[in-house]
């Protein structure tokens, strides 16, 4: 797969990378000063790119780049084309470069990659940690360097700049999504929690990634906070039932869809900022002594 | 022997529910599960008994109870042993007039919009097999009918589900063609109620005429049963049973066939008094079956109408077999 050539040049540039060792950063760094067309296969990477690229250099972004539920820059992904994430729409299209996901379209990502098509792949498993070097890596593929390290630099100041919660008592939260899906271990979501002054009720209890959590586990262990999500759609779906379901009502507890912004978290990017500082106002409006603890 | 089935189903029954009450993620002890019951004790306790056990519970009574009715009410006036609301596909059709009426959102996203269209499409599925079964067919037209039948119903719910622009849609496939009773609540219960109740009714008082049918629909007419009335009321039964349970619960089969044949041989084979000892056995079969769904063992909880169709399916085709071998 790899030539020779290749590996040699990818050696030099290594080095003079220094200190960068994230691969995608030095293959492209030869290409910092010009500005290759995009096409964004991912939801996630859609956004990245669309904070960072100037517009006549996005060829197209996700269909998911506008939905409601998913992605936070819906307004700013109205303005380009849309593709189904399909080989032949990369081969029609003709862009230098594509960036996805490494979960997603498995198979497209495998075909465009035989066919020596650039393929640039951004971890799934995203946290609060990860997004500034998500961010300085798409800044170097889409050729904005200067502008990825001012946006990288600011969620970096932003995020250092909370003071450090004090030990404690910290409140507990469930996020309780669709179908009782809840947020665990090893989410963006954890993570932010983590980061504000949260326990995320179902890390704690195992459940690592998007899984299932039952609803009766839930009242049992009555969280300080219930984060449920809103639908997705105007059009109905049985998903969101449960996030309506009566046992929660009963329970009493925060149980606000309305907290986080939507789409702010369900993709790393700058603008997860606002997930954290919403959470954060939360937060601090519950260093009031806790009320209804004790059932 | 009449007393005896009766006190034993509804000891069954009564135990089955008890213990569907006790089972689930929350580990309550029995005490202050009772506790929680009747309101009392930690609240935590009381909201996971009254709201999210007692509902299942009621539902597995209600849904099980309504689906061995009906199946035992076809049996019974199709004379074929093989009518059952699932294999004949009327449960599927109840699924995609529920699935055409929510997720079009033209009913708002209120549980009370389920079942217009769940009745709608059970209807249209009984007469249409009703229109077929007349006239001399055989046993295999009326099952292969339902099999046509219940196969569009559910390419129809897939379609319609794929076509939804809710990303969630499309993987609820899985509870309108094999359903569950996870997560329901007692409006839910407020919703098919009504309906099932004014169902039962219905098939209860076609009782002595089904008997009367058994003869023949001669000899039944000579005997002064109006077969035209007796039709259509079984049929606004079965479509009221059918269409309320799927449309709270999705499709679950097999209910209906299984039960009849376990509880025939244990009364006088006459198809009115097979009724009532129906409704009572699908009530258990189908809180058994959810109480199982619900175990550990599988991981995350089964949807119960994997396991109605594991037991069923199997049924099914032993009667088949047993068919080729004595005929019907």
């Amino acid at each position: 797969m790899v030539s020779r050539g290749q590996l040699t040049r990818f050696a030099a540039l290594a080095l003079t990378c220094g200190i960068h060792v994230l691969a995608g950063y030095c293959v492209s760094a030869s290409s910092a000063d010009i500005h290759p067309r995009v096409m964004s296969l991912n939801v996630c990477t859609d956004q990245l790119v669309l904070g960072l690229a100037d517009h006549d250099q996005i060829v197209s972004l996700s269909n998911l780049s506008e939905d409601p539920g998913l992605s936070f820059l819906r307004a700013k992904a109205a303005g380009y084309p849309k593709n189904r994430g399909l080989a032949e729409e990369v081969f029609v299209a003709r862009p230098e470069i594509v960036v996805t996901g490494t979960y997603s379209l498995h198979t497209t990502t495998a075909v465009l990659n035989r066919l020596g098509v650039r393929v640039e792949e951004f971890a799934y498993a995203q946290t609060l940690d990860t997004i500034a070097a998500d961010i300085r890596r798409m800044g170097v593929i889409v050729g904005q360097r200067t502008r990825a390290e001012r946006i990288a630099v600011e969620f970096e100041r932003e995020l250092a700049s909370f003071e450090t919660i004090p030990p404690g008592r910290w409140p507990s939260v469930v996020v309780f999504e669709q179908n009782g899906i809840v947020l665990g271990a090893g989410t963006l979501a954890d993570s932010i929690l983590k980061a504000v002054g949260f326990r995320n009720l179902a890390a704690e209890q195992g459940y690592s990634g998007m899984v299932p959590y039952p609803l009766e586990l839930l009242v049992k262990d009555r969280p300080d906070v219930v984060l449920v999500s809103r639908p997705y759609s105007d059009v109905p779906a049985l998903a969101d039932q449960i996030t309506r379901h009566p046992a929660i009502a009963a329970l009493g507890l925060i149980h606000d869809s309305d907290v986080v912004p939507s789409g702010s978290w369900s993709c790393g990017g700058p603008f997860t900022m606002e997930a954290v500082r919403a959470l954060r106002r939360l937060r601090q409006s519950m260093i009031r002594p806790n009320k209804g603890k004790e059932g | 022997m009449k007393p005896t089935l009766w006190a034993g189903l509804l000891g069954i029954v009564v135990v089955l529910f008890a213990t569907s009450l006790l089972v689930g993620s929350a580990a309550l002890d029995p005490a202050t599960s009772l506790r929680g019951l009747v309101g009392q004790g930690d609240d935590a306790a009381a909201i996971t008994m009254r709201e999210i056990r007692l509902p299942r519970a009621i539902l597995g009574v209600l849904v099980g109870a309504s689906l061995a009715l009906s199946g035992a009410a076809l049996q019974g006036f199709l004379r074929n042993p093989l009518a059952e609301p699932g294999v004949i596909g009327v449960s599927s059709s109840a699924s995609l007039g529920a699935v055409v009426v929510f997720y079009s959102g033209v009913a708002g996203v209120s549980v009370f919009a389920l079942p217009a269209g769940a009745l709608l499409g059970a209807l249209v599925a009984v007469v249409v097999l009703l229109v077929i079964a007349s006239g001399n067919t055989t046993t295999l037209t009326l099952i292969l009918a339902g099999v046509g039948l219940s196969s569009l119903a559910a390419a129809f719910t897939a379609l319609a589900l794929n076509l939804s622009p809710n990303p969630f849609a499309s993987y609820e496939i899985i509870f309108w063609l094999l359903g569950s009773l996870k997560d329901r609540s007692m409006a839910h219960v407020w919703v098919c109620l009504p309906l099932m109740a004014v169902g039962t009714l219905l098939i209860l008082a076609c009782g002595s005429a089904l008997d009367a049918l058994s003869l023949g629909e001669e000899s039944a007419a000579s005997l002064g049963i109006d077969v035209a009335r007796t039709r259509l009321m079984l049929v606004g039964g079965v479509a009221l049973c059918v269409g309320a349970g799927t449309s709270v619960t999705g499709a679950i089969g097999f209910v209906g066939l299984v039960v009849p044949h376990l509880i025939r041989p244990l009364t006088d084979c006459m198809p009115g008094r097979l009724l009532l000892p129906s409704a009572l056995g699908g009530a258990a079969l189908l809180l058994a079956a959810d109480i199982v769904a619900r175990l550990p063992w599988f991981g995350n909880e089964l949807n119960v109408g994997v396991l109605t169709a594991l037991i069923g399916a199997p049924f099914f085709l032993w009667l088949v077999i047993r068919s080729r071998r004595e005929g019907f």
